[in-house]
C-alpha cells in the first residue's frame, strides 16, 4: 500500500464543528464488528451520506459476512456531504473508513454499493476524494481493488472503465470468496493484472477490462461486450444465488447509529424474492428465486435482533412481505411477544388487496398513518400489459376496507410512460384516485372527513435491463411534461393532490439504464463539471450531464428515446439474471398482446429460466394463498 | 376496581460521561442512545399509555453540539427493582466506553425533574492561544471581569436577538495556565428557568475584548462552535451539576438531601 493503514481522526476533528450533522463522520456506534489488526482489509462504501447509507440491508449482509471471517476485517465508508467534502478537500485530507478512520485507499478492497443508476457521480467522487485513480486502467499494484455490487450492476457498462470488478447478484458468499482469493494472490505477490484474470474463475465476477466493445450491425449503437480474444473470461456471466438463504443468519444488522434515521430500526429479511412478474420490475426478475424465512426463524430473530440493538421497531422487509405464506401467523406471533414493550412493528409495502389491509391493520395498532398502494396504472388495460394483477374490484375493496379500519390517509403510485401507454390511461389514474376519495367520502363518519388524504405519485417508467420491457424506449420528455399535465387537468376532485417526478431526472436514469460503456465518459464528465449527489433533487442539475454528453459525443435523448429491435444485442445481454432471453421476448409480446402470466409461487412454473440455469428453486415455508 | 393501569413505579438516577468522538453528539442523538441502551440492557423500564407509547425517562439540560461532560443524567421509571450493581453492570454493559454509566441509584418517585433540581453547572475549558497573540491567563481573566461588570452580552440565535445575563449565571471563574502552555478556564454557573450560561458566547466576547474589537463588528452569533481569533481551538467539558440545598451548599444529583436507604416505590397511575 502506499498510503498507511492509521487513524487519522485528529485530521477530520476540526472540521466536525463547522459542518452539518457531524454525527455522519464519528463512527463509535454501538455494535461495530471491524478488527483493526486483521491482515485483509475491505472498506464498504455506500455511495450516498450516513443517513441514506446507514440502514442498507445489503451492506449490513457482507459487513456481517466479511467479519465473521478470521483474519479478515470490513469496516464502513459513506460520501461526506458536499460541505464536508469540501472541507475535506481544502484541508487535504482524504476520505476515510469509519471504524478506523483510515485512509480508505489504504485497504486490500473498495466495494461500492450500487443502489441505484443515479448514485455513479457519488462512486467517482468517493473514489476521488480517497484519492484512488478513477480509472480502472490508471490504477497500479499499490492501489485498492475496486469493486462494484447491488441492485444496479446488471447493466454495469456505463460504470466499468471505474470498476475493476463487479459481483453480480447476491454477495454474502461471493464477496468472502472475492476476498479471500485476493488475499491469497496478494501474499503470492500477483500482479494487478493477474488477480484481476483469477477473478473471473470466481462465478458470478465480471472484469470489464477482459472485454472488448463490439459495435456491429447485430448490436445497438453502444454495441456488446465480449471476452478479448486469448483471454479466458466468460461470455456470459450469471449472478449468483444465496440458494440456502433460509439457513442465513437473519439477524446480519448490528451497528446502530446515533443519528436520527429515516429508517431507523430493526430489519429482519422474512423472505427474498418476487414472482408476480411485474413486466417493468428489475427486482423482481434479479432477486428471484423466492426463498422465504419459517415463522419460528422470524419470530426469534425479530427478538434476539432488539434484544442486540435497542431499537424500538422491527420492519419486516422484502419485496413483498405479504406473500410471505405464513404472514399472518408471524405477525399474530409478533403482537403477543411484543406487547407492553412499545415495541412498533412495520411491514413495508401494502399488497392491494382486503388480505393486504387485514396485514396492515395487524401491525398498525391504534396509530395509523397513511397506506401507500402500487397499482401503478390507471386502466385495466395498461395493468395488463405490465402484468400487474389487479383489477378495479381489489383495489376497491382494499380501500374501502383501509377507510373502515381506520386509515385517513391514502398514496397511489402510478408510472408514467408505461408502453403502449394512451391519454385514455392517464386520465384513468385520475378517475382511479377520484373513485378512491368518493370511497373514503362514503366510508368516514362525517365528523372525521377532514382528515382523508388522498394522493397520487407518478413517477417516470425506466426500461430496465433484464426485464420483458429492456427493448423499450422512454416516453420523450416533453411528452411525459404533456401527460403530466393532462393527469393534473384530469383529477375532479380538487382535494385529491397529484405529486409527479422530475423528467429531467427520469432521463437520466433511462440513459444510465439503457446505455453501454459509450455513456461512462459522460459520467466522468458529469462528475467533472461538479455532479455529485445526484439521487437528491436539489443538487441534480441536467444542464452538466447535456454539457458532458456534447463533449463525448452523445445526445441523451436519443439514448433514452430510441427503442432496441428485438433481435439486437443489448450493451449488458453478458450479464445474467439466469432468465432466458426466449422468457423475455415472450413476456414482451404477452404485453403487448395484453396477456397476463401468473406468478410461479401460485400456480405452476412459467418459464422463466432462472431455476433450471442456476440450479435453484422456490422454497416456500407454507402454501401460498 | 383498580386500574389494571396502575403499578408500582421505580425511578432509577443515573449519571454518565460524555466524552472523546461522542462530543459531537446533539442533544436528541444523546436522548435517542440513552433509550437504546436502556433497552439493550434489558431494564424493565415503564411505558408510557396512551397512543404511541414511549419510555418514561427524564433527562438534564442539553448539552450542545461539541461539548463533552463528566457528568450527565437521566431519571429512567422501571416497573421493577433492580438492585443498583446490577442494573449499573447492565447499562454498562450496554453503552459505549464514551457514553458510560458512571452511578445509579433510586431516587424518590415523586422528587422533583432534572431540568428543575439542577441549579449548578460547571465547566472546564481549554484554551490554546492562536499563533501571534502572546495573552497570558491575567488577560483573560481581566477580561471576563470586565464583561461580568458589564452585566451581560448580546447575541444573536438564528433570527432571535438574545442577552446572556451574566449578573445572574456567572457565580464565579478561574484562569490558569497548564504546564503543557494551554490555559485553562473553569466556570461555575447558575442554570435556571430564566437562563444559562453558554460558554461560548463567553469566550467570543472574551475574544473580541482581548482584540480590543471595534463595535461595528456586528452581533456575536451562537452558531456551536465559535470561529475565534485568539483562541486557535477551545474544548468545553461540563465537569459537574448540583442540586443546591436550602443552606446554598452543592449536592450530587445522586445524592438529594433524602437519599433514600431502601427504594420508594409508590403505587399509582404514572402522570403523563
Ligand atoms: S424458473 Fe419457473 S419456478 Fe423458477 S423463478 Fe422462473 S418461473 Fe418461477
Amino acid at each position: 500500500m502506499n498510503v498507511a493503514y492509521e487513524d487519522r481522526f485528529a485530521d477530520i476533528e476540526p472540521l466536525l464543528p463547522r459542518v452539518e450533522k457531524p454525527s455522519r463522520y464519528i463512527d463509535h456506534e454501538w455494535g461495530t464488528l471491524a478488527k483493526p489488526e486483521a491482515d485483509y482489509r475491505a472498506c464498504l462504501i455506500y455511495p450516498d451520506v450516513y443517513e441514506v447509507g446507514l440502514p442498507n440491508q445489503g451492506i449490513a449482509i457482507l459487513y456481517a459476512a466479511l467479519n465473521a471471517q478470521d483474519g479478515i476485517s470490513c469496516e464502513r465508508g459513506y460520501v461526506p456531504w458536499v460541505d464536508m467534502a469540501d472541507a475535506m478537500r481544502e484541508a487535504g485530507v482524504p476520505l476515510l473508513s469509519l471504524e478506523g478512520a483510515a485512509p480508505v485507499a489504504s485497504f486490500d478492497l473498495v466495494g461500492l454499493h450500487l443502489p441505484h443508476e443515479m448514485a455513479c457521480t457519488n462512486c467517482l467522487e468517493a473514489l476521488d476524494l480517497a484519492g484512488i485513480p478513477l480509472l480502472s486502467a490508471e490504477r497500479g499494484e499499490d492501489d485498492p481493488l475496486v469493486v462494484s455490487g447491488g441492485p444496479s450492476v446488471y447493466n454495469p457498462e456505463p460504470l466499468a472503465p471505474f470498476i475493476d470488478a463487479f459481483l453480480i447478484g447476491e454477495g454474502e458468499e461471493h464477496i468472502v470468496e472475492v476476498c479471500r482469493a485476493h488475499q491469497r494472490l496478494r501474499d503470492a505477490g500477483a500482479t494487478r493484472s493477474q488477480i484481476l484474470r483469477e477473478l473471473t474463475t470466481i462465478p458470478g465476477t465480471y472484469v470489464p477490462s477482459l472485454y472488448d466493445v463490439v459495435v456491429d450491425e447485430t448490436s445497438t449503437e453502444h454495441g456488446y461486450a465480449i471476452p478479448k480474444p486469448g483471454g479466458d473470461a466468460s461470455p456470459m456471466v450469471y449472478k449468483r444465488v444465496a440458494a440456502n438463504f433460509a439457513h442465513t443468519d437473519p439477524v446480519p444488522q448490528s451497528v446502530v447509529p446515533y443519528a436520527q434515521l429515516v429508517h431507523d430500526r430493526l430489519s429482519i429479511e422474512v423472505l427474498r424474492g418476487c414472482a408476480r412478474g411485474c413486466r417493468f420490475c428489475q427486482a423482481g426478475m434479479t432477486y428471484r428465486p423466492v426463498r422465504e424465512r419459517t415463522p419460528d426463524q422470524i419470530v426469534a430473530a425479530v427478538a434476539r435482533g432488539l434484544e442486540k440493538t435497542g431499537y424500538d421497531e422491527v420492519s419486516l422487509t422484502s419485496l413483498s412481505t405479504t406473500d410471505h405464506s405464513c404472514c399472518p401467523e408471524i405477525l399474530a406471533r409478533l403482537n403477543r411477544a411484543l406487547s407492553e414493550t412499545g415495541t412498533r412493528v412495520s411491514i413495508p409495502s401494502q399488497r392491494l388487496d382486503s388480505f393486504g389491509i387485514e396485514m396492515a391493520a395487524q401491525v398498525a395498532g391504534e396509530k395509523k398513518g397513511g397506506l401507500t398502494f402500487a397499482p401503478e396504472a390507471g386502466s385495466q388495460r395498461l395493468r395488463d400489459v405490465i402484468n400487474k394483477n389487479v383489477t378495479e374490484d381489489d383495489l376497491e375493496r382494499a380501500t374501502r376496507a383501509a377507510f373502515a379500519a381506520g386509515w385517513r390517509r391514502c398514496k397511489l403510485y402510478f408510472m408514467m410512460g408505461l408502453p403502449s401507454e394512451t391519454d385514455e390511461d392517464i386520465v384513468a389514474i385520475a378517475q382511479l384516485a377520484d373513485r378512491t376519495y368518493e370511497i373514503a367520502r362514503e366510508v368516514v363518519p362525517p365528523a372525521q372527513r377532514g382528515g382523508v388524504s388522498v394522493s397520487i405519485s407518478c413517477s417516470v417508467f425506466i426500461p430496465k435491463a433484464a426485464t420483458p420491457f429492456q427493448w423499450c424506449a422512454q416516453t420523450p420528455d416533453d411528452e411525459v411534461k404533456r401527460r403530466q399535465q393532462l393527469l393534473l387537468h384530469s383529477v375532479k376532485n380538487r382535494s385529491v393532490r397529484v405529486h409527479y417526478h422530475d423528467a429531467d431526472t427520469s432521463l437520466l436514469e433511462a440513459v444510465l439504464s439503457r446505455g453501454g460503456r459509450d455513456i461512462a465518459p459522460v459520467v466522468l464528465g458529469a462528475w467533472k463539471r461538479g455532479a455529485r449527489f445526484d439521487a437528491w433533487t436539489e443538487q441534480f442539475d441536467l444542464a452538466r450531464w447535456e454539457d458532458a454528453a456534447r463533449d463525448a459525443g452523445i445526445d441523451l435523448r436519443a439514448v433514452a428515446q430510441t427503442p432496441y429491435s428485438l433481435d439486437a444485442r443489448l450493451p449488458w445481454e453478458h450479464i445474467s439474471t439466469g432468465a432466458s432471453r426466449g422468457f423475455l421476448q415472450r413476456e414482451y409480446r404477452r404485453a403487448l398482446a395484453g396477456e397476463t402470466t401468473p406468478d410461479c409461487t401460485r400456480t405452476s412454473c412459467t418459464g422463466c429460466g432462472i431455476c433450471p440455469t442456476l440450479h435453484v428453486e422456490n422454497v416456500l415455508a407454507g402454501e401460498r394463498s | 376496581m383498580s386500574d389494571p393501569r396502575a403499578q408500582t413505579l421505580f425511578r432509577l438516577r443515573c449519571a454518565f460521561v460524555k466524552h472523546g468522538r461522542l462530543a459531537y453528539l446533539g442533544h436528541l442523538e444523546v436522548l435517542h442512545t440513552i433509550e437504546r441502551i436502556v433497552r439493550r440492557a434489558g431494564l424493565p423500564f415503564a411505558v408510557t399509555q396512551g397512543f404511541s407509547p414511549h419510555m418514561r425517562a427524564g433527562f438534564a439540560s442539553a448539552l450542545p453540539v461539541g461539548t463533552s461532560s463528566d457528568a450527565e443524567y437521566f431519571d429512567l421509571f422501571m416497573t421493577e427493582f433492580v438492585p443498583v450493581p446490577d442494573a449499573l453492570e447492565r447499562l454498562r454493559a450496554a453503552a459505549p466506553i464514551d457514553l458510560a454509566p458512571t452511578a445509579v441509584c433510586y431516587i424518590d418517585v415523586h422528587a422533583p425533574a432534572l431540568t428543575a433540581a439542577i441549579t449548578r453547572v460547571m465547566y472546564r475549558i481549554a484554551i490554546d492561544v492562536a499563533d501571534g497573540y502572546d495573552i497570558a491567563s491575567e488577560r483573560i481573566d481581566a477580561a471576563i471581569a470586565q464583561l461580568k461588570e458589564q452585566g451581560s452580552i448580546p447575541y444573536e440565535r438564528g433570527r432571535k436577538h438574545k442577552v446572556l445575563d451574566l449578573a445572574s449565571t456567572l457565580v464565579s471563574w478561574k484562569v490558569s495556565a497548564l504546564s503543557d502552555g494551554g490555559l485553562e478556564l473553569t466556570l461555575d454557573t447558575h442554570i435556571s428557568n430564566d437562563g444559562s450560561l453558554r460558554p461560548e458566547i463567553l469566550l467570543s466576547a472574551t475574544d473580541r475584548l482581548l482584540l480590543g474589537c471595534a463595535e461595528d463588528e456586528g452581533p456575536i452569533v451562537s452558531t456551536g462552535i465559535q470561529n475565534l481569533r485568539t483562541i486557535r481551538r477551545y474544548a468545553i467539558c461540563r465537569t459537574a451539576q448540583y442540586v443546591e440545598d436550602a443552606d446554598g451548599s452543592l449536592l450530587s444529583p445522586l445524592r438529594t438531601d433524602e437519599t433514600p436507604s431502601a427504594p420508594k416505590s409508590v403505587s399509582s397511575v404514572p402522570s403523563l
